[in-house]
């Protein structure tokens, strides 16, 4: 999954202060060193298991046939996007370790900056997850009630506050850019726990209030049209093209904000799901992925933009052996190995790390 | 420092930022528990392998190469400890010893406790205590690392054969002349092959005024100050000349022979008779002619004279030095490579006849670049029997390929100066006393006037050492067009 987190602006960027929106990363510093307090001098684990949690459920729709050829537009347009990531870093006899960094770039005068913040590290316990998801919650979607209709699994905590961050930088970037195009990582579908459908309208409306354009790629999609994945069976047409979408129809509380596309921007095989804004108009949409192709480097149909803040916001295996090192130095960790039962019952043949 | 791996005599130590080594430096890795320790010496140092690094270094280059520029907010200053992780390096090191008590031993058969060993640098003025690199008649070489001297004892080099080498200009001379200069103080006889003439000044100091070795350094320069006359000659010893110098075939040498008993019984031992002689003597006309050819090269030299007045005696400085210690300087610049093997056998030959006698007790001989004056198989015959005589020899050379591999492997000690040409190290690097990994790895990163020094002078365990300066005119600098460009 893909998730970002806006960085504090600066005016180097461009990017104004907005007195209200720079509440979230103080609270994340807060919380994090709140709940780092009380996993002092306890024990730790650094097994990592991957935290995922995939959609299986698929939605069939119609795809045009008709393609919507492109042509880039090289007129100058700051291309930015977010993402953040999360990651467990170790387990405590309370709870799970976990760290949440999220990154936002741009292109500007074909130059790419960036901004990152974090790691922010988090003790996530039984105890103390929902009060650290509303507080975070409170400070940014404002939905004091919304948090007690959602259970809370302590192991998605960790995506459920990565989540929040890239809500927050989505939001900022919003309202801080101007005549720019605003990649986000997924899909524009809202009324889910971590995006609430007003939040959702707030960053498009604020982002249309400044001439920018919310382009969402999906890396992966269960939409399919006669039985085939929309990114897969896809007519013979020499890329850049988009395909229009129809009949897509979610399943309420969940409402779709973007009009939904098949990318294919580049030659190879490799096409996205791609979501604009469903409240701008037909020609804006077209000019904005023109832009794009005119603006940013794509690769395999993906902007560089937005590959480079997937990159800059994951943790690499280093980062998190640091991470490990700062927890354990800092709170007085004493790092235990538990026994792994399945190499200890299976062997070679179990499932796990096979170079551990 | 953390043990990480032991492969053979190879350990593997993971080092911290903090924590710095360089190759040559010696570690101490220390087991409480067993009561033991481990001397290992670092040999290579190696970027640790941490997973993640190389995706951590590509992803600040985005497509096109340029980099991307930006700005971390990172409030728990995770940061410096991803720096830490990713600048741990990883120190390869050999194993020179075990430490029980004070006793060392040369064992690496056990393993230290990979989690309980401390790890820590081992200071070069320990170690030559715990080696007992000490003596009772010390030569200062230089500077270690650590800036304590290294100081060598001048017995080690007693009956010893050592090797100096290394590329140009990198102080293979500078050294011998150091080494030379100390064994003649402590009253050692030294007979020095001065191929371009650098050591005749040594007697002096770098401005021009005379030393403590000035009455000890004795120059002799063929043709001119160093002359023999026949009647003086040991006819082995000019036998040796025209054969291993001139190459005078067995048949031919019998003829000499008899020409030298005939001429010495009529005591007509002259250049001019023996010219006479050969011409007039009843043999085979390829003889006579060989005999010839031998005797104009003889008398070309110009080393070779009837008056007896004149000449000064090999046998004289030697026997002066033997006195007091001093050094035979043999000073073969601007002589041809004939002269030089007639003049070079001449030595030998002497000092074989002078020891076989027990007239000198021993010398040591500085050979430098032996190859250009020696036949090769006759380097053998140098370090061995003539070892036995007392001629304990120091080649000299920057073409350490010249020296035959059985030499490499007698060689008692070697001090070894910088090589980056592979093929050099992998010559000296046959040496027995030394590892070739030691020798690749810390001889091509030496910096100039730093050597390696190998074998019994540091009790097998190598040293890199900075040769301290002489105040001494050392004439050995190079002549340049372009001097004084700047």
């Amino acid at each position: 999954m893909i998730q970002q987190h806006t960085i504090t602006t600066t005016q180097k960027y461009n990017f104004p202060h907005p007195t209200t929106d720079t509440m979230l990363p103080q609270r994340l510093i807060q919380l994090s060193l709140h709940t780092l307090k009380t996993v002092q001098n306890n024990t730790i684990q650094l097994n990592q298991q991957t935290i995922q949690q995939p959609n299986t459920e698929t939605h069939t729709i119609q795809l045009n046939p008709k393609p919507i050829t492109l042509k880039p537009n090289r007129t100058q347009t700051t291309i930015a996007a977010v993402d953040t990531s999360n990651i467990k870093i170790g387990e405590t006899p309370t709870g799970i370790i976990a760290a949440v960094r999220g990154a936002a770039v741009w292109k500007q005068n074909k130059h790419y900056h960036y901004t990152r913040l974090g790691p922010f590290l988090f003790h996530i316990t039984e105890e103390n997850k929902r009060q650290l998801y509303q507080t975070l919650a409170n400070a940014y979607l404002n939905t004091n009630n919304t948090i007690h209709a959602y259970p809370l699994n302590l192991t998605q905590m960790p995506n459920r506050i990565a989540n929040l961050l890239e809500k927050w930088l989505q939001t900022t970037l919003t309202k801080t850019l101007t005549n720019s195009l605003i990649l986000l990582d997924g899909s524009l579908t809202a009324g889910t726990p971590d995006t609430p459908t007003q939040l959702m309208k707030e960053t498009l409306d604020n982002a249309r209030k400044r001439n920018n354009t919310v382009l969402a790629f999906s890396k992966m999609t269960n939409l399919r049209a006669n039985g085939y994945l929309i990114t897969d069976a896809l007519p013979p047409h020499t890329p850049p093209y988009m395909l229009e979408t129809y009949g897509l129809k979610p399943k309420p509380p969940t409402v779709l904000l973007g009009e939904v596309y098949v990318a294919k921007l580049t030659n190879g095989n490799y096409a996205f799901r791609l979501d604009i804004d469903k409240e701008i108009a037909y020609e804006q949409k077209i000019e904005a992925v023109q832009k794009l192709l005119g603006n940013d480097h794509l690769q395999q149909s993906y902007p560089e933009t937005l590959r480079l803040a997937h990159i800059l916001c994951t943790f690499t295996a280093n980062e998190v052996i640091a991470m490990q090192h700062f927890t354990t130095r800092h709170y007085n960790l004493k790092i235990v190995n538990r026994p792994d039962m399945h190499r200890l019952l299976f062997g070679p043949y179990g499932k796990g790390d096979l170079n551990a | 420092m953390k043990l990480y791996k032991k492969e053979g005599n190879i350990l593997q130590i993971l080092s911290f930022p903090n924590e710095t080594a360089e190759k040559g430096d010696y570690l101490l890795v220390e087991d409480a528990d067993a009561g033991k320790a481990l001397i290992a010496q670092v040999i290579d140092m190696q970027f640790a392998s941490i997973p993640g690094v190389l995706e951590e270094l590509l992803r600040s280059l985005p497509d096109g190469g340029e980099l991307i520029q930006g700005e971390d907010f990172d409030p728990l200053e995770i940061a410096p400890h991803i720096t830490y992780i990713q600048d741990a390096s990883l120190l390869v090191c050999k194993i020179r010893a075990t430490i029980e008590g004070e006793t060392l031993t040369p064992s690496s058969s056990w393993l230290p406790s990979r989690s309980q060993s401390t790890i820590k640098k081992l200071p070069i003025p320990t170690l030559l205590k715990l080696a007992k690199v000490d003596g009772k008649l010390p030569i200062l070489m230089g500077s270690t690392k650590d800036a304590s001297p290294l100081t060598i004892d001048a017995s080690s080099l007693d009956g010893r054969l050592n090797i100096i080498t290394g590329k140009k200009e990198t102080g293979k001379s500078h050294l011998s002349k150091l080494l030379m200069l100390n064994l003649i103080g402590y009253g050692a006889t030294v007979v020095v092959f001065d191929l371009n003439g650098e050591y005749h000044s040594l007697g002096m100091t770098s401005d021009g005024k005379r030393n403590t070795y000035y009455d000890k350094i004795h120059v002799l320069t063929p043709a001119q100050n160093f002359k023999v006359a026949l009647k003086q000659l040991n006819l082995q010893v000019l036998l040796g000349i025209l054969i291993h110098a001139l190459h005078l075939p067995g048949t031919s040498a019998r003829e000499f022979r008899r020409i030298w008993q005939s001429l010495k019984e009529r005591d007509m031992l002259t250049l001019h008779e023996l010219g006479e002689a050969i011409r007039n003597w009843h043999c085979n006309q390829h003889v006579r002619d060989a005999l010839f050819s031998r005797y104009h090269a003889l008398v070309n030299s110009g080393f070779f004279t009837d008056e007896t007045g004149g000449t000064t005696l090999l046998e004289e400085c030697l026997f002066k030095a033997k006195e007091h210690g001093g050094a035979i300087i043999i000073n073969l610049r601007n002589t041809s490579t004939i002269d030089r093997q007639i003049v070079v056998e001449y030595v030998l030959g002497k000092l074989v006849e002078l020891l076989t006698s027990w007239k000198l007790k021993a010398a040591f001989l500085f050979a430098e670049e032996a190859h250009l004056y020696l036949r090769e198989t006759y380097w053998d015959d140098i370090v061995t029997r003539m070892r036995h005589f007392g001629i304990f020899t120091t080649f000299i050379t920057n073409q350490p390929d010249t020296i035959r591999e059985n030499i490499y492997r007698q060689a008692d000690n070697i001090f070894l100066f910088n090589f980056t040409n592979e093929h050099d190290l992998e010559v000296v690097s046959r040496a027995a006393r030394v590892d070739a990994e030691t020798v690749k790895s810390i001889a091509r990163d030496l910096p100039p006037h730093y050597c390696l020094t190998l074998g019994k002078v540091v009790k097998d365990f190598p040293m890199v050492v900075k040769v301290k300066t002489l105040d001494v005119k050392t004439m050995g600098e190079t002549r340049l067009f372009f001097k004084n460009a700047d």
